[in-house]
């Protein structure tokens, strides 16, 4: 059996019940945390909390050598942990397929992400968002600047009045993510003076959110990681007002629909 | 300096008078004066001191030229002479002796009119010297004779008038027998016949400095008796007061050898294959100061202080600082920063150089050996087709870790001033790989490393450089990448020949204007459809997109192509780079966000695909191969082509050419390896011979797998091919 088990958004605790009693009665755990981390607890924290091993595998491990995982859930309840939920914003769903190809059943015990987070925290309703956006680090795309792709999305969504959830590039291998401030600032060539939204640290017990223009954000500092961006598109009524009293939106800013 | 000055501000004066220009090569056989001879030429000029002629080598700048007491690179001076009242400037390129270095003499040849050959007058003509005239008539240049080293006749083989006047005679014989076979017309009905009569042949002793010539006999009434009583008396030091070498030789050089009025006329249809109507072609045939600037150069030096230098032949115009010149070859302009030109191994600055002189030059960052520099776009003299890629390796290593950042330097150094010699680093081992066109180029340059900046090297065994093409076309293959969320369906095919040319040649590149880069590559073969997908063109392989809106692909095409290079770098048989290979891109499917679709997962997948697309294309392992040519009397022909055919090679053709047998045939690069003492003993040493890389040939099917496992070897790599090769 292969339980694929989200760890939640902040730290050790942030891992739901079931997900919890899924992870201490396993016979091996993995984990990876090339795609997201968590920045509230370290590995050995979440060893010795749950009280379990925990093997983790780089990508390589897990795209292109995925049989020591696969192997042993032949056999053994094996979890396979990520950060936040392991299906959003993952391709984990091909270690799902192998492990269906090869007849090990597996399931999946959900995660908080930081998709509801963004929802969440600052008020902007789910039913309104767009197609997201990874923002990726210009080495990480071999071209300067904002890929294509992404500049395409964010103005079909604005076009539609819809809100673009960005999310930010980590590169956990070489501990680099990238801040809100710094993606603003690169969003800032396109939408200057567009409004954007800043959650920093969903899911710990001092969130940040704010939103400004982006070249406003681009001067401030969110302090540390993890942090996402959301482009705002139309706004409604209780939208404007989460926006103004969750986070410190300048009222000119606000025109709801 | 007092006096160098004064002849720097002659040298400036006679510059503008092209009718008493003498630009020329002195072409001989190792050994048989050529640099002495030059030295106390300088030294008669005034150029350096008497004393210190012929002990100097002014011309042989180089540590090792010195040492080894050969000329490698072909270097300049400049000197006046008076003549019949008038003062001449008489440009010298000094020229290798040595075949090896056979397009250094080329270039040489070219930039010159006058040929002043050198022949020992105990040894007579020699393999090398007749290569070297040969390739001074193919060029259209105009030979004279000198005879050196007569005082060896008189103090050696104490011989008398008669028999020292028959062995010259045999000599010039010689000679001239080369002189008709080459350029038959000319030697009949021009004069390019040497003759003591005609005054185009002296005799004399380079190292005593002295020379007779039937001029200067009729002038100084010094006759062969004379010359006999002198050396016999050991009172030669009267004969170089009466009769000295510079006047002698000079005097016959002013005589005969054209100007650049008389000779661009004539030598411009030959060197030069653009159009003969064009305005560019009447002013190199007037040597027209006002003309376009039209520069060829030969020879690219190092000077510590000035940086790099480009010497060559200015056939038209006038070289000032400050010229925005086209390099052939490159895109864009250089700028001249200071013009000059040469004394001895130094460089005298000067406000400018007309038309029909050597100059040289600096701020032409572009410009490699051959290159053509000119202020309008034109034909060049030398197309980049005869800069031969690399067939040899060899890692070269500093002995101390102290000096490596010296040899980095060094080393890239040594890849500007020869265009043939390619550098590169060793990700894994970390050594420096030099690379170049044969065994001797590279044993000279890492001589001229270790001595020039005095850097103790190791270096390892030599190398040959080996290539994979697909032989068919492939079927389609599937990459996907690690997270499975991408993939790409590629084919490979062998690109037709006329397109490897075509960019071989620079004839088609992605530095042309998208329309021009259609046109030449359907022109050289390639069917429309494709000519207009191309997406990228990667050593001779091409990479075509037939791709049709596909989303976000555009964003994916950088690491498309980082993936294809990294294919194509490293081969799927033994990491060999591919040549000729014609890869498409049909299909590709991609995932939404850009994060998995980075190049951790595009890159691998494109590489995996280019791969077995290539194996499926049933790649083959291809070898360097080189032309050859023997140049021996008929009596060791058959050891000739012997050595050939002994090599895996075959001899295309055996005929007549003056006096020898000329044997040409085609072999591997790495059997030739050991060539030359081999043909040196098989033919007594009576041959000369020649060589040029002629590309790469596909390995017969039975040593391919040998060849394959051999390199992987050497490599680190697995000893096991992949199952899908199964072809070889």
């Amino acid at each position: 059996m292969l339980t694929f088990v989200g760890l939640g958004l902040y730290d050790e605790r942030s891992i739901t019940v079931e997900g919890r009693d899924a992870l201490r009665g396993a016979d091996r755990v993995f984990a990876e945390f090339y795609t997201s981390k968590l920045l509230g607890a370290t590995v050995a924290d979440l060893e010795a909390h749950h009280g379990v091993e925990i093997e983790v595998r780089d990508r390589a491990g897990v795209e292109q050598r995925p049989d020591p995982i696969l192997d042993a859930a032949e056999t053994e309840d094996v979890v396979f942990l990520t950060a936040g939920d392991t299906m959003i914003s993952t391709t984990h769903a091909d270690l799902r397929l192998r492990a269906i190809e090869r007849g090990v059943d597996a399931r999946v015990i959900h995660g908080v992400t930081a998709e509801s987070a963004a929802s969440g925290l600052t008020g902007l309703q789910n039913y309104r968002f767009g197609k997201a956006v990874t923002l990726p680090f210009p080495y990480a795309h071999g071209a300067d600047g904002v890929p294509k792709s992404v500049t395409e999305s964010v103005e079909a969504n604005r076009e539609r009045g819809l809100h673009t959830l960005v999310y930010l590039d980590i590169k956990a291998e070489r501990d680099e993510y990238m801040t809100a401030d710094a993606a603003a600032s690169t969003l800032a060539t396109d939408w200057n003076d567009a409004l954007g939204v800043v959650v920093a640290r969903a899911g710990s017990p001092d969130p940040v959110v704010a939103a400004d223009r982006l070249s406003a954000l681009a001067e401030r500092d969110f302090g540390d990681p993890l942090h996402l961006l959301v482009i705002p598109g139309d706004l409604h009524h209780i939208e404007a007002d989460a926006l103004r009293e969750l986070a410190g939106a300048p009222p000119e800013l606000l025109e709801p629909i | 300096m007092g006096r160098r000055k004064k002849i720097v501000q002659e040298c400036e004066r006679l510059m503008d008078k092209p009718e008493n220009i003498r630009n020329i090569a002195i072409a001989a056989h190792i050994d048989h004066g050529k640099t002495t001879l030059t030295d106390n030429l300088l030294a008669g000029a005034g150029m350096i001191s008497k004393d210190l002629a012929g002990k100097q080598l002014a011309m042989d700048t180089e540590e090792d030229e010195q040492e080894r007491g050969i000329t490698i690179d072909a270097a300049n001076v400049s000197m006046t002479h008076e003549w019949e009242g008038t003062n001449h400037l008489i440009n010298l390129i000094d020229t290798p002796g040595h075949v090896d270095f056979g397009g250094d003499v080329t270039r040489a040849m070219r930039a010159v009119d006058g040929a002043l050959v050198v022949v020992d007058a105990v040894e007579g003509t020699m393999p090398q010297t007749e290569t070297v005239v040969r390739q001074a008539l193919r060029e259209g240049v105009k030979p004279a004779l000198f005879i050196n080293k007569v005082d060896r006749l008189i103090n050696e083989l104490q011989e008398g008038p008669q028999e020292m006047q028959e062995r010259l005679q045999s000599v010039i014989a010689d000679v001239n027998e080369l002189i008709r076979g080459m350029a038959e017309e000319k030697y009949e009905n021009e004069g390019w016949k040497v003759s003591v009569q005609d005054g185009t042949v002296a005799f004399g002793s380079a190292l005593y400095n002295w020379a007779v010539s039937l001029p200067s006999m009729q002038e100084t009434g010094i006759d062969f008796g004379d010359i006999i009583e002198y050396n016999r008396n050991d009172n030669v030091e009267e004969l170089k007061e009466r009769s000295p070498l510079s006047d002698v030789v000079l005097d016959m050089v002013a005589e005969h050898f054209p100007n650049p009025l008389d000779a661009q006329p004539e030598r411009i249809p030959t060197i030069w294959r653009g159009d003969d109507q064009s305005d560019i072609a009447r002013q190199m045939r007037e040597v027209d100061p006002e003309g376009e600037v039209v520069f060829m150069v030969t020879d690219i030096s190092m000077d510590p202080h000035a940086g790099e230098i480009a010497t060559g032949r200015l056939f038209s115009g006038t070289l000032e600082r400050g010229q925005d010149l086209y390099v052939s070859g490159t895109a864009g302009t250089n700028r001249i920063q200071s013009v000059g030109i040469f004394m001895g191994g130094e460089r005298e600055e000067v406000e400018h150089v007309p038309a029909g002189n050597i100059a040289s030059v600096t701020g032409l960052r572009d410009a490699i050996a051959g290159s053509t520099v000119s202020s309008v776009e034109m034909t060049p003299f030398e197309s980049i087709e005869h800069i031969s890629e690399p067939v040899i390796t060899k890692s070269v290593e500093a002995k101390s870790m102290d000096d490596l950042p010296k040899l980095i330097e060094t080393l890239q150094q040594v890849s500007k001033e020869d265009p043939t010699i390619k550098v590169e680093i060793n990700e894994d081992t970390g050594e420096h790989l030099i690379s170049g066109q044969g065994e001797l180029h590279l044993e000279v340059i890492t001589q001229r490393i270790e001595r020039k900046r005095g850097i103790p090297v190791t270096t390892g065994e030599p190398i040959v450089v080996y290539r994979e093409s697909p032989t068919r076309a492939s079927d389609t293959v599937e990459g996907v990448s690690p997270n499975r969320h991408n993939k790409f369906y590629i084919t490979a095919e062998p690109l037709p020949q006329g397109v490897v040319d075509a960019i071989k040649l620079g004839d088609a590149s992605m530095d042309m204007p998208e329309l021009e880069r259609r046109e030449a590559l359907q022109e050289a073969g390639m069917d429309k459809e494709t000519s207009q997908n191309v997406e990228h063109i990667f050593g001779t392989n091409v990479l075509i997109d037939d791709t049709k809106g596909i989303q976000h692909l555009n964003e994916t095409m950088e690491l498309v192509i980082e993936g294809l290079e990294e294919a194509l770098d490293d081969g799927p048989l033994a990491r060999e780079p591919v040549q000729g290979a014609l890869i498409r891109l049909h299909d590709a499917k991609l995932h939404e966000d850009t994060i998995h679709r980075g190049p951790a997962q595009v890159i691998p997948a494109v590489r995996e695909a280019v791969h077995r697309s290539l194996i499926d294309a049933q790649v083959r392992l291809l070898e360097p191969i080189q032309n050859v040519r023997i140049d021996v009397p008929s009596e060791h022909m058959g050891a000739a082509s012997g050595e050939i055919q002994g090599r895996r090679g075959q001899v295309d053709d055996m005929y007549q050419e003056g006096d020898l047998m000329v044997v040409e045939g085609v072999a591997p690069v790495e059997e030739m390896i050991g060539f030359a003492s081999d043909i040196r003993s098989a033919t007594e040493g009576r041959a000369s011979w020649n060589t040029e890389n002629a590309g790469f040939r596909v390995m017969a099917d039975n040593l391919q797998r040998e060849k394959i496992m051999e390199i992987r070897e050497r490599k680190g790599m697995k000893l096991e091919l992949p199952a899908s090769i199964d072809y070889i």
